[in-house]
Protein backbone atom coordinates (compact mmCIF):
# COMPACT_ATOMS: atom_id res chain seq x y z
CA UNK A 1 0.00 0.00 0.00
CA UNK A 2 2.53 2.65 0.98
CA UNK A 3 4.93 2.13 -2.13
CA UNK A 4 1.57 2.62 -4.40
CA UNK A 5 0.53 5.97 -2.42
CA UNK A 6 1.50 8.25 -4.75
CA UNK A 7 1.24 6.20 -8.01
CA UNK A 8 -2.05 8.05 -8.59
CA UNK A 9 -0.42 10.96 -9.04
CA UNK A 10 2.00 9.65 -11.75
CA UNK A 11 1.23 10.95 -15.28
CA UNK A 12 0.36 8.04 -16.93
CA UNK A 13 1.93 7.38 -20.45
CA UNK A 14 1.49 5.47 -23.12
CA UNK A 15 4.50 3.40 -24.52
CA UNK A 16 6.34 6.30 -23.05
CA UNK A 17 4.33 9.16 -24.75
CA UNK A 18 2.32 10.89 -22.17
CA UNK A 19 -0.98 11.14 -22.24
CA UNK A 20 -1.58 14.57 -20.35
CA UNK A 21 -2.88 16.49 -23.18
CA UNK A 22 -5.86 13.84 -24.05
CA UNK A 23 -6.07 13.95 -20.34
CA UNK A 24 -6.85 17.77 -20.45
CA UNK A 25 -8.57 17.54 -23.86
CA UNK A 26 -11.27 15.25 -22.10
CA UNK A 27 -13.60 17.75 -20.15
CA UNK A 28 -14.41 19.24 -23.65
CA UNK A 29 -16.08 16.14 -24.88
CA UNK A 30 -18.07 16.09 -22.53
CA UNK A 31 -19.06 19.85 -22.29
CA UNK A 32 -20.92 19.91 -25.68
CA UNK A 33 -21.42 22.94 -27.84
CA UNK A 34 -25.18 23.63 -29.34
CA UNK A 35 -25.24 22.96 -32.53
CA UNK A 36 -28.86 23.75 -33.59
CA UNK A 37 -31.14 26.65 -32.71
CA UNK A 38 -32.60 24.72 -29.49
CA UNK A 39 -29.76 22.84 -27.80
CA UNK A 40 -31.08 19.28 -25.65
CA UNK A 41 -31.43 19.32 -21.61
CA UNK A 42 -28.22 18.26 -21.31
CA UNK A 43 -26.91 21.72 -22.91
CA UNK A 44 -29.69 23.86 -21.73
CA UNK A 45 -28.41 23.10 -18.39
CA UNK A 46 -24.58 23.40 -19.45
CA UNK A 47 -25.88 27.38 -20.42
CA UNK A 48 -28.04 27.73 -17.92
CA UNK A 49 -25.13 26.90 -15.33
CA UNK A 50 -22.67 29.11 -17.42
CA UNK A 51 -25.01 32.06 -17.27
CA UNK A 52 -25.51 31.94 -13.52
CA UNK A 53 -21.92 31.86 -12.79
CA UNK A 54 -21.11 34.32 -15.58
CA UNK A 55 -23.71 36.63 -14.13
CA UNK A 56 -22.39 36.15 -9.99
CA UNK A 57 -18.58 36.72 -11.47
CA UNK A 58 -18.43 39.13 -13.46
CA UNK A 59 -21.10 41.33 -11.75
CA UNK A 60 -18.89 43.37 -9.97
CA UNK A 61 -16.19 44.19 -13.20
CA UNK A 62 -16.53 47.03 -15.62
CA UNK A 63 -16.53 46.79 -19.51
CA UNK A 64 -12.89 46.28 -19.31
CA UNK A 65 -13.18 43.07 -16.67
CA UNK A 66 -15.73 41.60 -18.55
CA UNK A 67 -14.01 41.01 -21.99
CA UNK A 68 -12.48 38.46 -19.49
CA UNK A 69 -16.04 36.86 -19.30
CA UNK A 70 -14.69 33.31 -21.87
CA UNK A 71 -11.28 33.31 -20.23
CA UNK A 72 -12.89 32.91 -16.59
CA UNK A 73 -15.60 30.66 -17.58
CA UNK A 74 -13.41 28.55 -19.29
CA UNK A 75 -11.07 28.43 -16.09
CA UNK A 76 -13.69 27.74 -13.49
CA UNK A 77 -15.38 24.63 -16.00
CA UNK A 78 -11.71 23.31 -16.91
CA UNK A 79 -11.23 22.86 -13.19
CA UNK A 80 -14.30 22.04 -12.03
CA UNK A 81 -14.46 19.31 -14.23
CA UNK A 82 -11.08 18.04 -14.70
CA UNK A 83 -11.35 17.87 -10.41
CA UNK A 84 -14.85 16.03 -10.83
CA UNK A 85 -13.61 13.58 -13.26
CA UNK A 86 -10.18 12.78 -10.87
CA UNK A 87 -12.54 11.63 -8.44
CA UNK A 88 -13.47 8.66 -10.20
CA UNK A 89 -11.54 5.47 -10.14
CA UNK A 90 -8.45 4.54 -11.26
CA UNK A 91 -8.83 8.05 -12.92
CA UNK A 92 -5.88 10.86 -13.26
CA UNK A 93 -6.31 14.10 -11.75
CA UNK A 94 -4.23 16.62 -13.38
CA UNK A 95 -4.61 19.86 -11.11
CA UNK A 96 -2.32 17.48 -8.80
CA UNK A 97 0.31 18.39 -10.84
CA UNK A 98 2.09 21.70 -9.19
CA UNK A 99 3.32 22.19 -13.09
CA UNK A 100 0.15 22.61 -14.79
CA UNK A 101 -1.35 24.69 -11.94
CA UNK A 102 1.61 27.08 -12.01
CA UNK A 103 0.95 26.98 -15.48
CA UNK A 104 -2.21 28.38 -15.65
CA UNK A 105 -1.69 30.76 -12.80
CA UNK A 106 1.28 32.63 -13.80
CA UNK A 107 0.45 33.27 -16.87
CA UNK A 108 -3.69 34.71 -15.78
CA UNK A 109 -1.93 36.94 -12.59
CA UNK A 110 0.98 38.41 -14.73
CA UNK A 111 -1.76 39.45 -17.55
CA UNK A 112 -3.95 41.09 -14.58
CA UNK A 113 -0.74 42.97 -13.45
CA UNK A 114 0.69 44.16 -16.60
CA UNK A 115 -2.53 45.14 -17.48
CA UNK A 116 -2.70 47.31 -14.65
CA UNK A 117 0.54 48.79 -15.27
CA UNK A 118 -0.13 49.67 -18.86
CA UNK A 119 -3.22 51.19 -18.05
CA UNK A 120 -3.60 52.68 -14.90
CA UNK A 121 -0.10 52.91 -13.32
CA UNK A 122 -0.73 55.53 -11.27
CA UNK A 123 -3.50 53.23 -8.92
CA UNK A 124 -1.24 50.23 -9.19
CA UNK A 125 1.28 51.56 -7.68
CA UNK A 126 -0.47 53.10 -5.20
CA UNK A 127 -1.61 49.71 -4.10
CA UNK A 128 1.34 48.92 -2.66
CA UNK A 129 0.95 51.18 -0.04
CA UNK A 130 -2.14 50.79 1.87
CA UNK A 131 -3.89 54.18 2.86
CA UNK A 132 -3.81 55.35 5.98
CA UNK A 133 -0.48 53.84 6.69
CA UNK A 134 1.20 55.24 9.67
CA UNK A 135 4.45 57.20 8.09
CA UNK A 136 7.33 55.24 10.33
CA UNK A 137 5.53 51.61 8.58
CA UNK A 138 5.73 53.24 4.81
CA UNK A 139 8.79 51.01 3.43
CA UNK A 140 8.28 48.05 5.67
CA UNK A 141 5.06 48.08 4.13
CA UNK A 142 6.00 48.82 0.74
CA UNK A 143 8.33 45.72 0.54
CA UNK A 144 5.63 43.52 2.52
CA UNK A 145 2.53 44.10 -0.23
CA UNK A 146 5.32 44.08 -3.07
CA UNK A 147 6.40 40.25 -1.79
CA UNK A 148 2.59 39.54 -1.23
CA UNK A 149 2.30 40.42 -4.81
CA UNK A 150 4.71 37.94 -6.05
CA UNK A 151 3.24 35.04 -3.41
CA UNK A 152 -0.32 35.27 -5.02
CA UNK A 153 0.43 33.11 -8.40
CA UNK A 154 2.69 30.86 -6.14
CA UNK A 155 -0.27 30.70 -3.65
CA UNK A 156 -2.66 30.56 -6.21
CA UNK A 157 -1.40 26.98 -7.78
CA UNK A 158 -0.14 25.90 -4.54
CA UNK A 159 -3.80 26.20 -2.75
CA UNK A 160 -5.13 24.03 -5.82
CA UNK A 161 -2.94 21.04 -6.00
CA UNK A 162 -2.56 20.54 -1.86
CA UNK A 163 -6.23 20.42 -1.74
CA UNK A 164 -6.78 18.16 -4.63
CA UNK A 165 -3.86 16.07 -3.78
CA UNK A 166 -4.60 15.89 0.03
CA UNK A 167 -8.13 14.67 -0.73
CA UNK A 168 -6.67 11.81 -3.01
CA UNK A 169 -4.54 10.40 -0.64
CA UNK A 170 -6.89 10.73 2.24
CA UNK A 171 -9.28 8.43 0.08
CA UNK A 172 -6.78 6.14 -0.72
CA UNK A 173 -5.83 5.96 2.69
CA UNK A 174 -8.86 5.05 4.37
CA UNK A 175 -10.18 3.08 1.49
CA UNK A 176 -7.15 0.96 1.95
CA UNK A 177 -7.79 0.74 5.69
CA UNK A 178 -11.44 0.08 5.23
CA UNK A 179 -9.94 -2.80 3.04
CA UNK A 180 -7.53 -3.99 5.38
CA UNK A 181 -10.29 -3.96 9.12
CA UNK A 182 -12.47 -5.75 6.92
CA UNK A 183 -11.12 -8.89 7.54
CA UNK A 184 -10.13 -7.74 11.56
CA UNK A 185 -13.20 -6.41 12.56
CA UNK A 186 -16.57 -5.86 10.56
CA UNK A 187 -17.75 -2.90 12.94
CA UNK A 188 -14.71 -1.04 12.25
CA UNK A 189 -14.47 -1.57 8.85
CA UNK A 190 -18.06 -0.29 8.63
CA UNK A 191 -17.65 2.87 10.58
CA UNK A 192 -14.13 3.30 8.82
CA UNK A 193 -16.49 3.34 5.33
CA UNK A 194 -18.86 5.63 6.71
CA UNK A 195 -15.64 7.99 6.91
CA UNK A 196 -14.77 7.16 3.30
CA UNK A 197 -18.69 8.09 2.53
CA UNK A 198 -18.32 11.40 3.68
CA UNK A 199 -14.98 11.95 3.05
CA UNK A 200 -16.02 11.37 -0.72
CA UNK A 201 -18.76 13.75 -0.57
CA UNK A 202 -16.71 16.24 0.94
CA UNK A 203 -14.09 15.95 -1.64
CA UNK A 204 -16.93 16.81 -4.08
CA UNK A 205 -17.67 19.76 -2.84
CA UNK A 206 -14.03 20.72 -2.49
CA UNK A 207 -13.71 19.79 -6.14
CA UNK A 208 -16.06 21.96 -6.92
CA UNK A 209 -15.07 25.20 -4.17
CA UNK A 210 -11.26 24.79 -5.33
CA UNK A 211 -12.14 25.76 -9.11
CA UNK A 212 -14.75 28.17 -7.96
CA UNK A 213 -11.61 29.64 -5.13
CA UNK A 214 -9.49 30.10 -8.00
CA UNK A 215 -11.22 32.01 -10.61
CA UNK A 216 -12.86 34.07 -8.15
CA UNK A 217 -9.12 34.84 -7.24
CA UNK A 218 -8.25 35.03 -10.73
CA UNK A 219 -11.49 37.34 -10.76
CA UNK A 220 -10.40 39.65 -8.29
CA UNK A 221 -6.78 40.18 -9.40
CA UNK A 222 -8.32 41.52 -12.45
CA UNK A 223 -10.89 43.92 -10.66
CA UNK A 224 -7.89 45.43 -8.52
CA UNK A 225 -5.64 45.68 -11.86
CA UNK A 226 -9.03 47.29 -14.48
CA UNK B 1 -3.87 67.43 15.40
CA UNK B 2 -7.63 68.39 14.93
CA UNK B 3 -6.64 68.38 10.85
CA UNK B 4 -5.21 64.72 11.41
CA UNK B 5 -8.72 63.92 13.57
CA UNK B 6 -9.85 65.29 10.65
CA UNK B 7 -8.53 62.71 7.80
CA UNK B 8 -8.81 59.65 10.39
CA UNK B 9 -12.81 60.13 10.43
CA UNK B 10 -12.79 60.75 6.93
CA UNK B 11 -10.94 57.47 6.41
CA UNK B 12 -13.07 55.64 8.66
CA UNK B 13 -16.52 56.95 6.44
CA UNK B 14 -14.96 55.92 3.26
CA UNK B 15 -12.60 58.20 1.19
CA UNK B 16 -14.46 59.44 -2.07
CA UNK B 17 -11.68 60.99 -3.93
CA UNK B 18 -8.13 62.68 -3.38
CA UNK B 19 -10.09 66.12 -4.33
CA UNK B 20 -11.07 65.91 -0.34
CA UNK B 21 -7.44 66.23 1.05
CA UNK B 22 -5.65 69.27 1.82
CA UNK B 23 -2.16 68.70 1.96
CA UNK B 24 0.70 71.87 1.92
CA UNK B 25 4.15 71.20 1.08
CA UNK B 26 6.22 67.68 2.06
CA UNK B 27 3.01 66.23 2.99
CA UNK B 28 1.64 67.02 -0.49
CA UNK B 29 3.76 65.44 -2.75
CA UNK B 30 4.16 62.77 -0.42
CA UNK B 31 1.21 61.22 2.00
CA UNK B 32 0.01 57.86 2.44
CA UNK B 33 -3.91 58.65 1.78
CA UNK B 34 -3.90 60.24 -1.57
CA UNK B 35 -3.18 58.20 -5.08
CA UNK B 36 -0.26 60.65 -6.18
CA UNK B 37 1.13 60.47 -2.16
CA UNK B 38 1.27 56.66 -2.05
CA UNK B 39 2.51 56.10 -5.84
CA UNK B 40 5.35 58.80 -4.60
CA UNK B 41 6.35 56.51 -1.49
CA UNK B 42 6.19 53.60 -3.59
CA UNK B 43 8.62 54.99 -5.88
CA UNK B 44 11.24 56.19 -3.73
CA UNK B 45 11.21 53.63 -1.55
CA UNK B 46 11.93 51.06 -4.54
CA UNK B 47 14.62 53.87 -5.89
CA UNK B 48 16.28 53.81 -2.74
CA UNK B 49 16.72 49.98 -2.52
CA UNK B 50 17.47 50.35 -5.95
CA UNK B 51 20.27 52.80 -4.80
CA UNK B 52 21.51 50.49 -1.83
CA UNK B 53 22.40 47.17 -3.69
CA UNK B 54 25.48 48.97 -5.42
CA UNK B 55 26.40 50.51 -2.09
CA UNK B 56 26.59 47.09 -0.18
CA UNK B 57 28.19 45.50 -3.25
CA UNK B 58 30.88 48.31 -3.66
CA UNK B 59 31.24 48.38 0.01
CA UNK B 60 32.70 44.15 -0.11
CA UNK B 61 34.53 44.66 -3.69
CA UNK B 62 37.81 43.51 -2.94
CA UNK B 63 40.17 46.46 -2.79
CA UNK B 64 43.89 45.41 -5.45
CA UNK B 65 45.84 45.96 -1.89
CA UNK B 66 43.94 42.87 -0.39
CA UNK B 67 44.03 40.85 -3.50
CA UNK B 68 47.92 41.18 -3.66
CA UNK B 69 48.26 39.32 -0.39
Amino acid sequence: MNENLFAPFITPTIMGITTLPIIMIFPCIILSTPKRWLPNRIQTLQIWLIRQITKQMLSMHNTRGRTWALMLMSLILFIASTNLLGLLPYSFTPTTQLAMNIGMAIPLWLATVIMGFRNKPKVSLAHFLPQGTPTPLIPMLIIIETISLFIQPLALAVRLTANITAGHLLIHLIGSATLALSSISMTVSTITFTILFLLTILELAVAMIQAYVFTLLVSLYLHDNS
Amino acid sequence: MVEALAIRISILAGPKSDSQYHFTGFKNYFNSYTLNGRKNYVLVTYRGIALLLPYFKARYKKTPAVKAK
